[in-house]
């Protein structure tokens, strides 16, 4: 039994340091906001730059001191990427298809064997995932000459097909479904089945509907990585024509109106649009997804 | 009952039906995962085999491979590129790695404060759009911001009196830069992670310590820091694994110049592999590499498994 006394001492130890840390801990967060704050400014500072300079007429795109918030409005310098000799637009376009196509290939792809591993029995499952999963730790490095030779020998260097065909499925994309298949309930799964459902009617019409936001996170961050690659295009694409846009970009910038900050740095907001636009519209997704799988863009 | 223990199919084969039902069930599974192992055994499995296979080889793709026995793993002891690039890469990772992850850390535990619930969204979004921005046109800005006369970052340190410098092609300065760019684009990362982790703290903790009376400091010390401590070290695993692998900036920003002294691991495999068209070696320097990251990763496998308990 606690007598009063120790009781009264508790109550004042825990007491005490509240009340002398109230206005601490408040000039805490404000010093909190401000450091944030400021950091905050400079990891936009770069955009900014880039997006007051894209509309800044060439002859000032080094002015100095900087203006960071555009201060007039020429979209010359966009007009300009498109009228280049750079063939900016045959980028986008590439990138475009190879991105959906790969997209759409992963969704098809993991899903179907994400459910086989989390839902379906056959023998040497578990063997053939760890397998699998295995290839998670192999660096694209050590394969990539081997596999130049084989796209080299089927004809399909310098061929958009040799990244499609490299990108249609992923072991990543594999292991994030199957951990969302698992959670789908045994109890549905089994009801289905006493009604004579075989294994592609419940994929399709039972565990594929609730899949919605596994499928979602892997398809924004399947287009992140797509859209972004430039280890592959460098290594697979050589004929200007069929570049993807970081690959054009960068081999390409000197070109553009002969290296001219403000038009290099329209195509580069062109470029990176996109991008924004599904962050805004998908953040909430973009950010589950990151932290529930730890993948890295 | 004893049967129940044992593989159903062999105890008790059922009715017919149940028995053609499984044998469906795991053709379709087999069907299922093809479209997959189609893929890894033509793009991962045979590559890794042949990558082996190549790296005793001398082969330049014109002309057929001649095999040249452990050559080219003699060489990686006796090149001094290989030397210099090698400590390019680990200078980078060591920088890169601590200051990322520290740094996001720091980012997350203020977050992690009683902040207005839009200026948290805008915070977030901020530190971590860069993330997903290809790094290649992050390094073209940066490039431009890093220019010795024209530069804004020199301009501002003008102002402050100190001397331009040449970020990009001054030996001493060019790693720091390039570990500065790679700090401001991936430290978002780091920090959404650690944001994570810090919210599966259960307040209790912190309550009961307060009550006996532990600072703040303590509180970070003792409480936090054990709990996030499997955070901590997947987020220590995932960046160096990506900070050995150094790539598309340094194309960018230097092609590895001036001389050598930013010249990355995997600048010189691909120098070796596609512009020397020297497969055999550039195999052998992959494959280092491939060791090195397969240890990473067992290590986070193991300890990760063991630091689930107190998690």
């Amino acid at each position: 039994m606690a007598s009063a006394t120790e009781i009264r001492a508790t109550a004042i130890r825990a007491v005490r340091p509240r009340v002398a840390s109230i206005t601490g801990d408040r000039l805490l967060g404000i010093a909190a906001i401000v450091v944030l704050a400021v950091g905050a400014i400079l990891m936009v500072m770069p955009f900014l730059w880039m997006f007051s300079t894209s509309l800044r007429p060439s002859a000032e795109s080094y002015k100095l001191p900087p203006a960071w918030l555009p201060t007039q409005w020429h979209f010359e310098n966009y007009a300009a990427v498109f009228q280049s000799t750079v063939p900016f637009l045959a980028f986008a376009l590439n990138s475009t298809k190879i991105t959906l196509v790969v997209v759409l290939g992963q969704l098809i792809t993991c899903s179907m064997a994400g459910f086989a591993f989390a839902r379906l029995r056959f023998p040497g499952r578990d063997v053939l995932f760890i397998v699998l999963l295995a290839s998670l730790m192999v660096p694209y490095q050590v394969t990539i000459i081997p596999v130049f030779i084989i796209m080299k020998n089927l004809g399909l260097a310098d061929n958009h097909l040799s990244l499609i065909l490299l990108s249609l499925t992923s072991a990543f994309g594999v292991f994030l479904l199957r951990q969302f298949f698992l959670t789908v309930s045994q109890d549905l799964i089994d009801a289905a089945k006493i009604d004579g459902a075989g294994p592609w009617t419940i994929f399709t019409r039972i565990a594929l509907p609730l899949a919605g936001p596994s499928l979602s996170a892997l398809a924004i961050i399947t287009f992140n990585n797509t859209w972004n690659n430039y280890f592959y295009p460098l290594i697979f694409l050589t004929t200007w024509d069929k570049m993807t846009l970081p690959l054009g970009i960068t081999a390409l910038r000197g070109y553009l109106s002969s290296g001219n900050a403000s038009v290099v740095m329209a195509a580069v907001a062109l470029t990176i649009l996109p991008v924004l636009v599904v962050f805004l519209l998908a953040q909430r997704w973009i950010i589950q997804g990151v932290t529930q799988t730890g993948i890295k863009g | 009952m004893a049967s129940l223990a044992q593989p159903r199919a062999q105890i008790q084969p059922g009715p017919r039906w149940l028995a053609k039902e499984s044998q469906r069930e795991a053709l379709a599974g087999y069907l299922f995962i093809l479209p997959t192992f189609l893929g890894y055994t033509a793009f991962i499995l045979g590559p890794i085999v042949a990558a082996v296979g190549i790296s005793f080889t001398k082969y330049d793709i014109l002309t057929p491979a001649s095999f040249v026995g452990l050559e080219n793993y003699a060489r990686l002891f006796s090149d001094p590129r290989l030397r210099t690039v090698y400590g390019n890469t680990i200078f980078f990772t060591v920088f890169a790695v601590s200051l990322n992850v520290g740094i996001g850390l720091l980012l997350a535990v203020l977050l992690n404060r009683h902040i207005p619930g839009p200026l948290k969204y805008v915070f977030r979004s901020a530190y971590f759009f860069p993330v997903l921005v290809a790094l290649v046109y992050s390094s073209i800005i940066w490039q431009f911001l890093y220019q010795k006369d024209t530069g804004i970052i020199n301009y501002y340190l003008g102002l402050l009196n100190i001397e331009p410098i040449a970020w990009l092609s001054n030996k001493q300065w060019v790693l720091p830069s390039i570990i500065i760019m790679d700090v401001w684009r991936n430290t978002g990362f780091a920090m959404l992670v650690f944001l994570a982790g810090l919210q599966n703290i259960s307040t209790e903790y912190y309550e009961a310590a307060q009550l006996d009376g532990a600072n703040r400091l303590q509180l970070f010390r003792h409480i936090t820091l054990p709990l996030i401590s499997p955070t901590l070290f997947f987020n220590l695993i995932i960046y160096m694994i990506g900070a050995l692998q150094v790539f598309d900036s340094i194309m960018v920003l230097t092609k590895g110049g001036p001389g050598d002294t930013s010249r990355s691991l995997v600048i010189y495999i691909y120098e070796n592999a596609f512009q020397f068209f020297e497969m055999g070696y550039a195999s052998a320097v992959a494959i280092t590499l491939f060791i090195i990251i397969v240890i990473l990763t067992l290590i986070q496998f193991r300890l990760g498994r063991a630091w689930v308990h107190y998690a």
